[in-house]
C-alpha cells in the first residue's frame, strides 16, 4: 500500500475516533446531568413549560389520582384471582367464569375511564394550548398502543375488524 | 624595466597554462548536460488527487480546524441524543406512574 493512502486512512481513523469519542462523552455527560433530581413529574414541567404554581397544583392532582389508581389496581388484582379460580383446571369456560371475566373487563374499563378523567383534569390545570397538547399526547401514549397491536394483528392474520 | 617585467609575466602565464592538466570529460558529457537542462526547464509533473489531498490534510492549520470541527460536531450530536434519551425516559417514567401496565 502506498504512503499517501496510508496517511489518508490514518487521518480518517483519527477523525472518526475524535468524533465518536466526543459524541459518547457528550451524550453520557448530558444524560448524567439531566437525570439528576428528576421525579415522576419532571417530564411534565419541561415538556409543557409549567410554572411552579401549575406544577404544585398538578402534583396535588397526581397524588390524589395515585390513591384512586392503587385502589382500582387492588380491585383488579382481586378480580383476576377470582377469574383464575373460576377457570380452575377445567377445559370449558363456565357461566361463573364468564361472569367474572365480564366483571374484570368492567373494572379495567372503569380504571381506564378514571385515568382519562385524570388526564382531562391535569390538562385543565395547564395553559390551554399546553393542556390540549398534553391530552393528545397522553391519549396517544395510553390508548395508541392498543390500536397498534390491533392493527398489527389484523395485518398479520389478514382479518379486519369492522367497528 | 617595466617592459621587461611584463614580458616575463606573459611568458610565465603561458608556461602555467601549458603546465595545467585539463581532465578528460566523461563519456556523453555534453548530451547529459543538455538532458539535465531540458529536465530543469520542463514543467513540474502534476501530482495525483490522493497526494494533493494528503498534502492538504497534513497542513497543520487544516488538520487542527478539522479536528476542532469534528470534536464540536460530535459533542453537539451527543448532547442532542443525550437530551432526547433523557426526555424519553422521563416521559416513560411519568406514563408508568399513572397508567397501570394492564391498561397500556
Amino acid at each position: 500500500m502506498n504512503r499517501p493512502l496510508l496517511i489518508l486512512l490514518g487521518a480518517l481513523a483519527l477523525g472518526a475516533a475524535i468524533f465518536t469519542g466526543s459524541y459518547f462523552v457528550s451524550q453520557r455527560t448530558c444524560e448524567m446531568c439531566l437525570t439528576v433530581h428528576q421525579d415522576d413529574l419532571s417530564w411534565l414541567r419541561t415538556e409543557f413549560h409549567l410554572s411552579d404554581a401549575e406544577m404544585a397544583h398538578i402534583r396535588e392532582l397526581h397524588e390524589g389520582y395515585l390513591l384512586q389508581c392503587a385502589d382500582m389496581c387492588a380491585k383488579i388484582a382481586v378480580k383476576k384471582g377470582e377469574v383464575e379460580s373460576a377457570l380452575g383446571n377445567g377445559t370449558n369456560i363456565t357461566a361463573e367464569a364468564q361472569t367474572k371475566l365480564n366483571e374484570l373487563a368492567a373494572l379495567r374499563a372503569q380504571c381506564q375511564a378514571q385515568m382519562l378523567r385524570h388526564f382531562v383534569t391535569v390538562s385543565q390545570a395547564m395553559p390551554p394550548e399546553q393542556g390540549q397538547r398534553y391530552l393528545a399526547e397522553m391519549k396517544k401514549l395510553t390508548l395508541g398502543l392498543h390500536e397498534q397491536i390491533e392493527q398489527s394483528m389484523s395485518g398479520e392474520t389478514g382479518h379486519e375488524h369492522h367497528h | 624595466m617595466k617592459e621587461n617585467m611584463n614580458s616575463n609575466d606573459a611568458k610565465l602565464s603561458a608556461l602555467l597554462r601549458g603546465s595545467r592538466l585539463s581532465p578528460s570529460l566523461p563519456p556523453r558529457f555534453q548530451e547529459n548536460v543538455w538532458r539535465r537542462i531540458e529536465d530543469a526547464e520542463a514543467p513540474v509533473k502534476s501530482e495525483s488527487w490522493l497526494e494533493a489531498l494528503v498534502i492538504l490534510i497534513l497542513r497543520p492549520r487544516f488538520a487542527f480546524a478539522t479536528a476542532v470541527l469534528l470534536l464540536f460536531a460530535g459533542a453537539l450530536l451527543g448532547a442532542h441524543e443525550g437530551s432526547q434519551a433523557v426526555r424519553h425516559d422521563a416521559q416513560a417514567r411519568y406514563v408508568a406512574s399513572i397508567a397501570p401496565d394492564s391498561l397500556r
